[in-house]
Order: C-alpha cells, then sequence, then structure tokens
C-alpha cells in the first residue's frame, strides 16, 4: 500500500486559540476614581450651599436690623395715632349717645385700672363697612364680605 | 364697677409725623438706631415696663423730636446721595444686597460731612442695659385666691359595682 495520499495536518506551531473570551474595550474612569470624584462633587456643592445661608443668614440679619433700627418712631407714631381714634370715638359716642339716660361716656369694658391694648374694630367699629374693611384688612384684596 | 378710661388730651398727642415713606426710613434706619440710641432706648423700655402708651408720651415725642433732627441733618449735607440710595431700595424690592453701591457712597458722604459710622453686623440687635431716672411702675394687681381645696373621699368606701373605670386597652 503506496502512501498517495497526504495526511491533513495542523498548520505549524499549531492553530491559534479560539476566540471566546469578552473582548470589551477598556474605556471611562476606574471606579475609584469615579468615587473619589463623586465625594469631590459632593463636598463642594454642600460647601457651597453652606456658605450661602450664611451670607443669606446675614442678609435677613441686616434687614432685620434695620427694622430693629425704626421700631420705636414707628411704635411711637402708632401710640399717639391710636390715642387719637379713641378720643375721635369717644366724642362720637358722646353725639350719639347724648339722649340716653344713665350712660357713662367712655367707660372701661374691664373692672380693672391696668390698660387694655385696643383691637382694631375697637378703633374703627364707627365706620361704614367698607372704610372698616379697608383700615381691618390693611392692603388685602380680600376685603371679606 | 368699670370706670372711665381717661385719655392725654389732644394738645400732648398732636405731633406732625415723619413724613418719609417706608424706603426712605429703611434706608437711614441703621444710621438712626444709631444716633437715637438713648431717645429709643428709653421709649422702648418705658413701653416694656409701664406696658401703657398713656405714660410713654413725653418720650415718644422724644424720638420723634431725633428723628426730625437726624432726618433734617441728612438732607443739608448727603441730601443727593441718600436719595439715590432709597430710589435705589424702592426699585429693588427694599433689599440692601441690590444697592451696595449706592449704600457705599451715602456711607462715605455721612461721614465726611456729619462723622457718623454705619453700625456693624449685629451691633442694634445687642441687649443692652439703659440707665434712667424714670421709677419702676408697681402694679396694683388683684390677689391671686387660693386654691379650692382638695374634697377627702368618706372612710370605707364600698367597691364599685362595674369594677374598675381605669381605661386599660379593654
Amino acid at each position: 500500500m503506496a502512501t498517495t495520499f497526504k495526511q491533513d495536518m495542523p498548520p505549524k506551531g499549531g492553530y491559534s486559540n479560539i476566540d471566546y473570551k469578552r473582548m470589551l474595550p477598556k474605556r471611562g474612569y476606574s471606579g475609584y476614581t469615579m468615587f473619589a470624584g463623586m465625594a469631590g462633587i459632593m463636598t463642594f456643592g454642600m460647601v457651597t450651599l453652606a456658605m450661602s445661608n450664611k451670607q443669606k443668614r446675614k442678609w435677613i440679619q441686616e434687614d432685620r436690623e434695620s427694622i430693629l433700627g425704626i421700631m420705636p418712631l414707628i411704635c411711637a407714631e402708632k401710640d399717639r395715632e391710636m390715642l387719637l381714634r379713641l378720643q375721635y370715638n369717644r366724642e362720637q359716642e358722646e353725639e350719639i349717645m347724648k339722649d340716653v339716660p344713665g350712660w357713662t361716656v367712655g367707660e372701661g369694658v374691664f373692672n380693672s385700672k391696668r390698660w387694655f391694648e385696643p383691637g382694631l374694630l375697637d378703633l374703627y367699629y364707627l365706620e361704614p363697612s367698607k372704610e372698616r374693611n379697608k383700615l381691618v384688612m390693611g392692603f388685602n384684596t380680600f376685603t371679606g364680605s | 364697677m368699670p370706670e372711665v378710661v381717661n385719655l392725654p388730651s389732644k394738645v400732648e398727642l398732636d405731633v406732625p409725623e415723619v413724613p418719609l415713606t417706608s424706603s426712605a426710613l429703611k434706608a437711614g434706619a441703621h444710621h438712626f438706631g444709631r444716633q437715637c440710641d438713648k431717645a429709643n432706648k428709653e421709649f422702648m423700655l418705658c413701653r416694656e415696663e409701664e406696658k401703657d402708651p398713656r405714660k410713654c408720651l413725653e418720650e415718644g415725642r422724644q424720638v420723634t423730636a431725633c428723628s426730625f433732627k437726624f432726618f433734617n441733618q441728612i438732607r443739608t449735607h448727603c441730601n443727593e446721595s441718600f436719595t439715590e440710595h432709597w430710589t435705589c431700595l424702592d426699585y429693588n424690592k427694599q433689599e440692601f444686597r441690590r444697592c451696595r453701591q449706592s449704600q457705599k457712597k451715602f456711607d462715605t458722604c455721612v461721614f465726611e460731612n456729619l462723622g457718623w459710622v454705619r453700625p456693624e453686623l449685629g451691633d442694634l440687635g445687642k441687649v443692652t442695659v439703659v440707665k434712667t431716672e424714670r421709677p419702676v411702675p408697681e402694679f396694683d394687681l388683684r390677689p391671686i385666691p387660693e386654691p379650692t381645696p382638695r374634697p377627702i373621699p368618706p372612710a370605707n368606701l364600698p367597691a364599685s359595682k362595674t369594677g374598675s373605670k381605669y381605661f386599660f386597652f379593654w
């Protein structure tokens, strides 16, 4: 039996490896770098937030101090206006109740010598309802019914 | 019986108000708090102690007089910069941080002409002790009635028929 055929054999050096492994390209930062970056961004944000809060508190304090500065002036004017209003009310009461016997004008409501702060309706109850609502509710758009 | 509430006469109350808008008052507020410190503290102490606006009219009049003096001084010396500052405040929601430039101008003008320094942040809000000649008021408060005595349960009480009335989760 003569050898007339040639046995098929692997190439010299053998076949190359079968490409079965995942060959994902390596890209982006590593996990540690990303964690560190995130921590950095968070700390930056937190620090800016804290600083802006501090600044806002300072602005609020400045505003409050401006109100504190003029509070005595406003308070004095308010007191005087209130007392004038009470006097006007008493004059009106005198005129309205002149025909009623046994009526004492300007009698206090409480059995005490202490000062009681009158409410807004105690000051403006003699006005017609539209004016009264304006005075009592200030600049509110809703003026009641 | 309730008594007649005595009110002060109209002559006492006839004091002119400061004819300024809120923006102008706010623009001068810090300097005002520093310059009229004594009158302001006196008035506020009176209001706090007496708890009666009728007894603090004199102090209030002094506060108003001081404010008139203060704003007149500003008008004679720093009218322009003050007007600029308060119009800036008026247009910018009355926020000081939006008007730092005009505020700086106003402050320098006031310092050069009148020698006033803007109080630092936190200076006006400090608690201070004020010396006055006004005596401490005495209130004649009504005495508090003694509390009613606790009733003493009679001895040898019979037990309740329906059991205890303490409520504990059925």
